[in-house]
């Protein structure tokens, strides 16, 4: 770890300031640190070397609550994995993300990791975190992923890197179709998460657009429909703390006997959380059926294109997305 | 005074040195099942414990002394190559630095074959090429950035099957075949094959298995004029004195190696390392203590791991499962150097564990740019059992037998190496008995109402070469005025809780409540030499030793009360801390009151390990079942329960042989499932030296395990009747894993460890082709 300087401002407004990510020169010049669980890890194995440590993580004017109005929920940037696993708001009304937080890291983890710092997480490739290895996504030309151990790596090939995205609640988010509000020396923006992330591309190589100058300030998560259900499914290669396999987050509405909406995400298949928008199609007003799930999840996957190690995935992913789905539409679903 | 006999030593393979052995005899009668013990065979709860949970014992990690360094060391970033030029300046001018060493400015010392401390040839990546010391572990990490090394890149190999190619390039100027292949041949295998009415015939590969102790490598090395004090987590004190003072040119008693608590070595830990003489140097440059600890990706890349295999397999039987031929043909990886400490004899259990008049196995280590392999918690044994105990399996299905039957079929009685006896014939029996008992095996599995999960039961046996225990190993004991005595050996405890074992030992033979001992272990400057703790030995190398003090001392006080009682020697006895006269229970006395009586004197004696028994062989054995589910859709196995029996002879602490049960067959689970060093062959780099893509198993992934105790003593291989425990309970866990997979699934995993990847490629191979074989 590179020496740093440290501080810790009162005000959104002057964290936006010290970021002062217009130097494009200087990128690596500030960054923020709020459970520090990724910033930290990063920093040890010098692979990022900020100046200067923005401390956030007791900044009174960011949020470190759960709110619930008619709009529907309002995270704070600050809430812990835990918050979330264990709030009664979430647990009854987006499972989804409660059951993706508690299926994150370990306890203590969680503890201090907030959903802010989960969603601008670095991506957990061996290749890219091994210090001596310039990957394309640190840099260099190319991926070494793609010809080497890629066991753990994307199904989706959207970007030089194969990375996956190791986010188990940004998966959940996205099926709950929450959005993000940004606020930068420019003021604030409101991105639903599919544009938040964005597989990274040479000019930037990163997995969310986020600007140098902008932190999260809350994740909004609209209000749906009453009676929507949610729920989200991790494999991983042993029962807990390991970054998943593959993991599945579906939300759907039931209408009567049909699927009035269906949305469907899967994490741990590419760069970015996957929005599997075929497979929403085939659902949404349809009967379910044994057949019909089965049609979504080979829909979810038709365009997978598995690398040399990873093939096993499709399965694995097909087999989740089909369990949430008939979890979900089981006329005794509980709470239904 | 002992009586000493030297005797010409007969010197095992490789060995050199002394040419002698000295053989004191214990004189004392070894416990049977008949014998009334008091304190051994209770569960006493660990002597250090408090200190333990109380965070006040002092690991070696926790040395901090006044004006105390941090080292961090240089480590290659490439696979193979030579240095052509180091530049230190600017790491010896960088803050806080005091010390920065490398070729250029230390003495050529002698390492790993025909290396040296620092080589100008770097054969891993992470092998060491400089270190600093410096007023913090950061500022260290800060000069190491600024040393300048000048590399030329050599090509390397990573695998086996790259190393043996003809055109492989060579990791060591000799070649890249590791020390002499062994070969073994007994009968005629290829005539037990022939007549044979069913051969299997297998290819198995297994994993390199990283042992990531919880407390990584470390030493604090500190200089007081000429001598030198090491705090070393080690499993081997007195190997790490001997080494260190004759790498350093030194006299061995100018070298005080200390270790009091540490938290696991699983084998990794039994031979000094090159940190330890790395930091003896840093602190005799910067004249000021010097703490070294290797990372865990450190430890990972170079110091230590199980060697990878490959085993070629065929078993031949007659229709009734009589074994007509045990073959195997193995290929092990030991990495870039030999350490000495491998001891990984992959052959050995096809050669004794089965009765079979036809065997051969041949056996080759190759080198590769990889770290080297040490010794990993039965060291080639766990190798071994996932190919043979699988084999066996197969050959049991082949032949329509139950495996347990197929495996009392062909019960060895004798060792066939050396056609000895076994000192407990009976104790794999005793544990396919216990065990298959215990677990109901042969009672239906119930499947899951949900088709896609299904469950299965799997057997596995094992023999084990080590938990006999051996000389030298010495102990001194004093019995104070009040009653209570000071124990004091030189062994270590590595984590096992043998203090508390031993000590049970010595209370037993003296007569003394647990509480009235005092006992002393890790330090070489207040103790008498003892070996190595590995091969499962501590406790029957050091119980005898003990035991024989103990009766020593025991004798004299007889002698003392007999003369303050004024009652003949043979009426006295010593029990619960009272000296007892038989058929007169009114003048029973405290011992502390006999020893008043001729205070200040006390009573002392020093006790040592006798020989084992020529005319036999010992051994240790066991059997685990293990029954699990697997998800067929998401290739998710769950262990639901395993029951395990060794024996492990008289069984001295009950709590503290099942916590070794437990320790060992949760290593197992990991080897079966999800411990595997992942390598990049382009880069040869270890992409997984870390506990987050390296998966050892959490709480959640260990099943029931139940511990069906045999227990029964083995009076001939010593004194005490007991045997090791420690490496034992690992060996079976992952073929009796695997061999419950093929009971669910019908498919044999012949490479490990079962992932998911595996699993799932496996299940997907069947759909497609209908074959029952996995790929690896």
């Amino acid at each position: 770890m590179k020496p740093f300087d440290f501080a810790r401002p009162d005000t959104i407004a002057a964290a936006v300031a010290l970021l002062d990510g217009r130097d494009a020169s200087r990128p690596n010049r500030s960054a923020l640190l709020a459970g520090g669980t990724d910033l930290l890890t990063l920093m040890k194995a010098d692979l990022y070397a900020p100046e200067l440590l923005i401390d956030i993580k007791r900044l009174a004017e960011l949020d470190n609550r759960i709110e619930e109005t008619a709009e529907g929920l309002t995270i704070g940037a600050l809430v812990t994995l835990s918050q979330l696993e264990d709030d009664p708001r979430i647990q009854s009304l987006v499972p989804a993300l409660a059951e993706a937080a508690a299926l994150a890291a370990t306890p203590q983890l969680r503890h201090m990791a907030t959903i802010g710092g989960n969603l601008l997480q670095r991506p957990r490739c061996w290749y890219f975190r091994k210090p001596g290895i310039h990957c394309w996504l640190k840099g260099g030309d190319d991926c070494p992923a793609r010809q080497g151990e890629n066991q753990l790596h994307a199904l989706f090939d959207v970007s030089p890197c194969v990375a996956v995205h190791p986010s188990d609640p940004a998966t959940a988010l996205l099926a709950l179709a929450a959005s993000v509000r940004l606020r930068g020396a420019a003021g604030e923006r409101e991105l639903p998460l599919a544009a938040f992330f964005a597989p990274p591309t040479d000019e930037r190589r990163q997995e969310t657009v986020i600007g140098n100058d902008e932190l999260i300030v809350s994740i909004q998560i609209p209000a749906a429909a009453p009676g929507t259900r949610s729920t989200y499914l991790k494999a991983m290669n042993r029962k807990v703390w390991a970054f998943a396999l593959a993991g599945v987050a579906a939300a759907i509405h039931m209408d009567g006997n049909r699927i009035a909406q269906a949305r469907l995400a899967l994490g741990g298949v590419a760069p970015v959380p996957w929005r599997a928008e075929s497979a929403e199609q085939v659902l949404t007003g349809a009967e379910p059926s044994p057949e019909i799930i089965a049609r979504a999840a080979e829909s979810a996957l038709a365009s997978a294109e598995p690398l040399a190690h990873n093939g096993y995935k499709i399965p694995l992913a097909k087999a989740l997305v089909r369990r949430a789905l008939t979890r979900l539409t089981a006329p005794a679903f509980p709470g239904a | 005074m002992a009586k000493l006999h030297i005797e010409p030593k007969q010197s095992e393979e490789g060995e050199d040195g002394a040419e002698f052995q000295v053989v004191e005899d214990e004189g004392i009668l070894a416990w049977d099942a008949d014998s009334e013990l008091l304190v051994v065979g209770q569960s006493y709860p660990r002597l250090e414990g408090r200190e333990k949970v109380t965070g006040r014992a002092r690991y070696s990690s926790d040395v901090r002394l006044p004006g105390q360094l941090y080292a961090r060391v240089l480590r290659s970033p490439y696979p193979h190559a030579r240095i052509r030029n180091i530049d230190i300046t600017k790491a010896e001018q960088s803050p806080g630095v005091h010390a920065v060493i490398c070729a250029a400015n230390v003495p050529r010392i002698a390492w790993y074959e025909e290396s040296v401390l620092f080589d100008a040839t770097v054969r891993l990546v992470g092998d060491e090429i400089a270190a600093v010391a410096a007023e913090s572990d950061e500022l260290a990490q800060d000069a190491l950035r600024l040393i300048e090394v000048d590399y030329e890149s050599l090509p390397f190999v990573t695998t086996i099957e790259e190393a043996l190619r003809p055109d492989a390039p060579k990791v060591h100027d000799g070649g890249n075949i590791a020390g002499e292949p062994t070969t073994y041949e007994r009968g005629d295998p290829e005539s037990g094959l022939h007549e044979a009415d069913v051969v299997v015939t297998g290819d198995f590969e297994t994993p390199c298995a990283l042992h990531n102790a919880f407390e990584s490598h470390g030493c604090t090395a500190s200089w007081e004029g000429d001598s030198l004090t090491l705090w070393d987590s080690t499993q081997a004190i007195f190997v790490v004195r001997q080494q260190v003072a004759e790498k350093l040119k030194m006299p061995e008693h100018r070298v005080r190696v200390i270790k009091q608590h540490m938290g696991g070595g699983f084998g990794a830990k039994q031979i000094p390392w090159k940190h330890d003489v790395i930091a003896a140097l840093l602190s005799k440059q910067a004249g000021r203590p010097v703490q070294l600890l290797l990372d865990r990706e450190a430890e990972n890349m170079a110091a230590g791991n199980r060697n990878p295999t490959r085993q070629h397999v065929q078993l031949g039987a007659k229709r009734d499962g009589t074994l007509t031929a045990i073959v195997a043909r193995i290929e092990q990886s030991a990495g870039a150097y030999r350490t000495g400490g491998e001891a990984s004899n992959v052959s050995g259990t096809y050669q004794t564990l089965y009765r079979c008049p036809n065997v051969r196995t041949e056996q080759t280590a190759v080198y590769t740019n990889t770290g080297p392999a040490v010794a990993f918690r039965a060291p080639g044994h766990v190798e071994a059992a996932f190919a043979l105990e699988q084999a066996m399996d197969e050959l049991a299905r082949a032949l329509d037998l139950d495996p347990v039957a197929l495996r009392r079929r062909n019960y060895a009685e004798v060792d066939q190496l050396e056609d000895k006896p076994f000192t407990l014939p009976e104790g794999l029996r005793l544990s396919y008995d216990r065990v298959t008992e215990t677990f109901g095996w042969g009672e239906r599995t119930a499947q899951p109402a949900d088709s896609v999960k299904r469950r299965g039961v799997g057997f596995a046996a094992h023999d084990w070469s080590g938990g006999t225990g051996h000389p030298p190993g010495y102990a001194w004991i004093e019995l104070n005025s009040d009653g209570t005595a000071d124990v004091v050996t030189g062994t270590q405890d590595i984590g096992t809780g043998a203090r508390t074992g031993l000590a049970q030992v010595a209370a037993e033979e003296l007569g003394l409540p647990l509480a009235n001992i005092a006992f002393q272990l890790g330090d070489t400057a207040t103790g008498p030499y003892s070996p190595v703790s590995s091969g499962s030995a501590t406790q029957a190398t050091i119980g005898p030793a003990l035991r024989a003090a103990a009766a020593d001392v025991k004798a004299q006080l007889l002698e003392v009360a007999s003369v303050v009682l004024e009652i003949g020697v043979g009426r006295l006895s010593v029990r619960d801390g009272r000296v007892l006269v038989d058929g007169d229970t009114e003048r029973a006395i405290a011992v502390g009151e006999v020893m008043q009586k001729i205070a200040p004197h006390t009573l002392q004696a020093r006790g040592a390990r006798a020989p084992n028994p020529a005319d036999m062989t010992i051994r240790t054995f066991g059997a685990q079942c293990v029954e699990l589910e697997v998800d067929t859709e998401t290739g998710e196995i769950t262990v639901l329960r395993i029951v395990t029996a060794h024996d492990c002879g008289r069984i001295i602490n009950p709590a503290l042989v099942d916590s070794q049960v437990v320790g060992g067959v949760t290593q197992g689970v990991g080897f079966a499932l999800s411990e595997e060093r992942i390598v990049d062959t382009r880069l040869g780099i270890v992409l997984n030296a870390n506990l987050e893509e390296y998966h050892v198993p959490t709480v959640a992934d260990v099943p029931v395990i139940e511990h069906a105790r045999v227990g029964v003593p083995d009076s001939a291989a010593n004194s005490t009747g007991a045997k090791g425990i420690g490496e034992p309970p690992l060996i079976p866990t992952a073929p009796a894993i695997a061999n419950a997979v093929f009971d669910a699934i019908g498919i044999r995993f012949r490479a490990g460890p079962l992932t998911r990847q595996r699993v799932l490629a496996a299940l997907a191979a069947r759909e497609t082709n209908g074959s029952g074989e996995a790929d690896s």
